[in-house]
């Protein structure tokens, strides 16, 4: 089938390389980083063609570089972005627009931030939820919402039970206050040849190698509920070959209908699971 | 601020009012969604093994023994393999880069969404319907063909380049060699490699990459982790997110497109260190799409010899570039307005294409890739947003009909054009699933 919709070219400012997407349903816009600009791009919620982001953050005072996941705080009016190469989410007024500087900023040793590669926000239970790599954690970060600096997370799911390795995007029910994760492969992602234009030392990639688990296998949907802490596996899970997954970089959440959305790198293709359960607050609710 | 606060309460209320409506229960979940741990329907063969080259990245494997064994996920953890629903898949391949070797009449392509390389005999392509016959099919984990994207041809060695775009660098497969093999060699390449150019006069391949906003420059027959000649990078080379380029032998010049996308590249992984030093900081930017043509012996932080950008131009995301040296032509797939527009080889400035190929007649439909092919006299184009490849006269010019269509699916397949896909949002509003390929 083709899309519905395409918003593309010059104009858009989009480009190919997009990590994140948010919908905000109350003002109902569609909110998109731009990795390779430093840019917060918002559209119409009906956006087509090649029609301009009627916001665009971007500039010296927002310290993006690049961005890469992004989440909508109707409530409190936020934009939340995790930023891989700024090591930080920023909290943005949901209406800036040009060069503004960020409401807050999570960054520092303290946070265990580092590769942000998810976020995604709990209006109800005021938490923000990080999917974050780094050597020494990789795993869902939980902060409160209105934290600012260089912080402890409240939470730190991470180790080995988790099966936590390659993961991307994060959804959070603020229903159930359960935590949705796209994980892409049971390997910790493999450390890029290169740094910058010079290919990396054999040490760096022994360094890499004793990182990891050395566990491979294909990726999952995982379910955790958002106050869970520690070496802990998750709730639930969607995984295997009937799954068809492969890859699933992206996950989107419909709990009205019980649906679960992967979208799948592996297979270029995108999955939609009847799991009503995942959105039932009385299932799951305990281990 | 009562009015603040009435406000998030109302939007409070709304994100949780008569959102969780049991449709069933979960111990009436049909048991036709939970599948067997059986591989049959899975869309691909070694799952295990195409992980770790499609879709979020590879990177290089040094090897070495599993550390961690036995099965994951523990025994109580719910769910566990469930059938999908709904499934949105494009099966038939989707044409990226095209190039041909005029002299051995072959044409090969790049499939970014299943991951292959195919090629047709240089004469494919008709104007029936149905799908056209491949000759060869490179395809399968081994392959370390992951996300896919542009290619050349070397017609000296008999060679195919195709570029991994996520991870996976360049590999390089013999004319021939077609099924699920391993490719003759692989360069490891930085990150968001995007295409490949080969000079037989000088010897070198180059390769643009998106996020480095640069070209890295090897010598050919590199392989494994040999590093890059030199690189064309910096503030002055004005290259902004580049994709297509080609060596223009005849006048030993570069020619590469630019998207116009330009933050700055600092360690990102996961495996590079929270960096404590203060760092100057230059913000993201936006700059107009251009063809940017350096002298091919340039490295480090150079100006381009000539530049190609402006309203004029109607550049809008430039894909593939190639030059025509015969003609005296730079030939662009401009994915943004499905045309393909031609400039004179010395062309600087906010310039008008000398011709264009555009309209409903041509049936290109989002251009990723052009190539020529100089003995049968034709111009290739790769449709990223259909499932053909389009070929016209070489001077063809303004709403032209192809001579040939060369098709990877049956006429009127909708393609799916969703590639390498990793985030998603629903759109509750439109009953809408929003991705950004």
């Amino acid at each position: 089938m083709k899309p519905e919709r395409v918003i593309e070219g010059q104009g858009t400012y989009l480009s190919r390389t997009m990590h994140g997407i948010a919908h905000d349903e109350v003002n109902d816009e569609i909110s998109i980083p731009v990795a390779l600009s430093g840019a917060i791009l918002v559209f119409r919620g009906g956006a087509s063609g090649e029609e301009p982001p009627i916001r665009v953050i971007q500039g010296s005072r927002t310290r993006l570089i690049r961005p890469q996941t992004i989440a909508v705080d109707p409530v409190h009016d936020e934009i939340l972005v995790g930023d891989t190469t700024a090591r930080a989410i920023f909290v943005f007024d949901r209406m800036a627009n040009g060069d503004v500087a960020p409401k807050r900023a999570l960054f520092g040793e303290k946070t265990r931030l580092l590769d942000v590669v998810g976020v995604a926000v709990d209006p109800v239970r005021n938490m923000i939820v990080a999917a974050s790599r780094s050597a020494a954690t990789i795993g869902l970060l939980t902060f409160n919402r209105t934290d600012s600096g260089d912080v402890a997370p409240r939470t730190v799911i991470a180790g080995p039970k988790t099966g936590l390795a390659h993961f991307r995007q994060v959804a959070v029910d603020p229903g159930t206050g359960r935590i949705f994760l796209a994980q892409q492969s049971m390997r910790e992602k493999l450390l890029e040849p290169y740094r910058l234009d010079r290919p990396r030392t054999p040490a760096e990639f022994e360094e890499a190698r004793e990182a990891s688990t050395g566990r491979t296998g294909p990726g999952f949907i995982g379910v955790w509920n958002i106050d869970d802490n520690g070496d802990v596996p998750p709730r639930a899970l969607i995984q295997g070959p009937a799954s068809r997954l492969i890859a699933p970089g992206g996950v989107a959440l419909n709990p009205k209908r019980g649906e679960v959305y992967a979208v799948d790198g592996g297979s270029s293709a995108y999955y939609t699971y009847l799991v009503p359960q995942f959105f039932n607050p009385q299932w799951l609710g305990s281990r | 601020m009562r009015t603040r606060l009435l406000l998030m309460g109302v939007a409070a209320a709304w994100l949780l009012a008569d959102r969780w409506e049991p449709p069933i229960t979960a111990d009436s979940l049909p048991l036709a969604l939970v599948g067997s741990r059986e591989p049959t329907i899975c869309l691909m063969p070694n799952r295990n093994e195409y992980a770790q080259v499609r879709g979020g990245g590879a990177g290089h494997d040094i090897g070495g023994e599993p550390r961690t064994t036995g099965e994951w996920a523990p025994a109580d953890v719910h769910g566990g393999d469930v059938m999908p629903a709904r499934t949105v898949f494009d099966p038939y391949p989707t044409f990226d880069g095209v190039a041909v070797d005029s002299e051995a009449g072959r044409t090969f392509f790049t499939d970014s969404s299943l991951s292959s390389v195919l090629s047709y005999p240089a004469t494919a392509g008709a104007n029936s319907r149905e799908t056209t016959e491949h000759e060869t099919r490179v395809m399968g984990p081994d392959t370390g063909i992951g996300f896919v994207a542009g290619m050349d041809v070397d017609p000296q060695r008999r060679e195919v380049y195709a570029v991994n775009n996520d991870g996976g660098g360049v590999v390089v497969f013999g004319y021939d060699q077609t099924g699920p093999v391993r490719p003759v060699r692989q360069l490891e390449t930085p990150h968001q490699s995007w295409d490949v150019s080969i000079s037989a006069r000088r010897n070198e391949v180059a390769i643009s990459v998106q996020q480095l906003s640069g070209i890295v420059i090897y010598r050919r027959g590199a392989s494994d982790m040999q590093p890059p000649l030199r690189s064309i990078r910096g503030y002055s080379t004005g290259l902004a997110d580049p994709h297509g380029l080609d060596f223009d032998d005849s006048r030993n010049e570069l020619v590469v497109a630019n998207h116009g996308n330009w933050t700055e590249l600092r360690p990102y992984s996961p495996y590079d260190r929270l960096s404590h030093e203060p760092q100057s900081y230059q913000p993201g930017r936006f700059e107009p799409p251009s063809i940017k043509v350096f002298d091919a012996s340039a490295g480090g932080d150079v100006r381009p010899l000539r530049s190609i950008a402006g309203a004029r131009t109607g550049l809008n995301w430039p894909m593939g570039v190639e030059v025509d040296a015969s003609r005296d032509e730079i030939i662009v797939a401009n994915y943004g307005d499905s045309s393909v527009r031609v400039f004179r080889r010395s062309a600087s400035g906010d310039v008008e294409p000398v011709r264009m190929i555009k309209g409903d007649r041509t049936q290109i439909v989002g251009p990723v890739d052009v190539t020529v092919d100089p003995t049968r006299d034709e111009l290739w184009v790769a449709n990223y947003a259909d499932h053909s490849a389009v070929v016209f006269d070489r001077d063809a010019s303004g709403n032209a009909t192809p001579k040939r269509i060369v098709r990877n699916a049956p006429e009127g397949t909708p393609a799916l054009a969703f590639t390498n896909a990793s985030a998603a949002a629903y759109d509750s509003k439109r009953d809408a699933l929003i991705v950004p390929n």
